[in-house]
């Protein structure tokens, strides 16, 4: 088994991540972008070149009209980006389930660990029931 | 005079209309005031946030609305001694904001209403909660008799409260835990709480008493059309339903 990882992302805009946006930029983080995703961890028994067309077949999480599938090169956060994770939720099946934020800074860059620490702190997590994972 | 009250609507909020029309029916001077209008609220004299889906519970319940301009006057007048209010998705606005338990910084929560438990199911039941604290405690509470119950809806899928052990722990120790969930009779066990809410709480209060988070709606069951026995008819204010607590808010408000 090896375990791998996959981002589900909205092909339309996403509202939610828009809203995030704008209520970091009201917080004062200079950011121009906000992506939102749904993060699965997974243990695969399968071959890596068709991991991604096998998570697309399972429609409980992945509709081909409104949702993209992009596998995940190791198994953490990207540049910019933190999972939080829901203390205390029931494991599904198929993984450990993360909502992912990627802050892209005022230039497009990949946000800073500082950036993503103050965005979480101040909006993307309630340390009460959630944890934010960086890399 | 009548002291003015505002009644919060957010972009999602939906119970605004039952709320206003029992807080007027209990006497309260209360008006609808939009988030487009949010300059208006530091002339009201206190604020009730009703439920709903505010900002459609985008990143979590509460967690938009709690950085609302709206919320700027709120905090800001919960920290004058204004009261504050907040049912279901308010309490959760609330919480969001820090301003209930109020045992961190503002709008740094240190708890949450959060999913339902066993499972993370709406649910839509009628309940009773109890007072928990000595009605003195807070302005809000000082019309109701000790141990009253108060019969309400329940109606959300994030009411259970969550916190850390040690946060839970402070609740606990500081009075913070307003109500918990009881039997119509008024006994307390594990069995009366819907939805595995921590310390059995349905609602919380802030140090000073002036902020107060409900989970469950009492306004639902302020007339006895909906009051589940429809005791003395169908139109009236029920004598035994949620209007107690309402009345009771008002009557701090005007005191």
């Amino acid at each position: 088994m090896t375990q791998r990882a996959f981002a589900i992302t909205l092909k339309i805009p996403d509202n939610a991540a828009y809203t995030a946006l704008t209520t970091l930029q009201r917080l004062g983080l200079a950011l121009a972008r906000v992506e939102r995703s749904e993060i699965w961890v997974v243990e695969d028994a399968g071959d890596a070149s068709d991991f991604a067309a096998r998570m697309e077949r399972n429609e409980t999480i992945f509709n081909p009209n409104k949702h993209r599938l992009t596998v995940i090169d190791g198994v953490a956060p990207r540049a910019g980006e933190m999972w939080i994770e829901e203390l205390g939720a029931p494991r599904a099946a198929l993984g450990r389930r993360y909502v992912g934020w990627r802050l892209l800074d005022a230039n497009g860059s990949p946000a800073s660990d500082e950036m993503l620490r103050d965005a979480a702190e101040r909006l993307l997590c309630n340390p009460a029931i959630e944890k934010a994972h960086r890399a | 005079m009548n002291k003015r009250i505002a009644v919060l609507v957010f972009p999602g909020t939906n119970s605004e209309e039952e709320t206003l029309r029992l807080l007027r029916a209990c006497g309260g001077d209360a008006h609808l005031v939009h988030w487009s209008n949010a300059k208006l609220l530091p002339k009201f004299d206190a604020y009730v946030l009703p439920g709903g889906f505010a900002y459609e519970d985008r990143i979590r319940a509460g967690a938009i609305a709690a950085h609302d301009e709206m919320m700027d006057y709120v905090i800001e007048g919960a920290g004058a001694g204004k009261l504050v209010y907040g049912i279901c998705n308010g309490a959760q606005i609330l919480l969001e904001a820090g301003l209930v338990p109020g045992t961190g910084d503002v709008r740094r929560p240190s708890a949450a209403f959060t999913r339902n438990g066993p499972v993370p199911h709406f649910i839509c039941t009628h309940v009773h909660v109890k007072l928990a604290i000595d009605p003195q405690r807070s302005p809000i509470t000082r019309g109701l008799q000790r141990d009253a119950l108060v019969p309400a809806w329940a109606a959300h899928g994030e009411g259970r409260l969550a916190a850390t052990p040690e946060e839970l722990a402070r609740l606990e120790a500081g009075g913070h835990v307003a109500f918990v969930y009881a039997h119509p009779d008024g006994s307390v066990d594990a069995s009366a709480t819907p939805n595995q809410s921590a310390l059995g709480c349905a609602a919380l209060v802030n140090r000073e008493g002036n902020v107060l988070a409900m989970m469950p709606h009492p306004e639902r069951d302020g007339w006895t059309y909906n009051h589940p026995d429809r005791r003395g008819g169908n139109a009236i204010l029920a004598p035994s339903g949620g209007a107690i607590m309402f009345r009771s808010f008002v009557q701090a408000v005007n005191a």
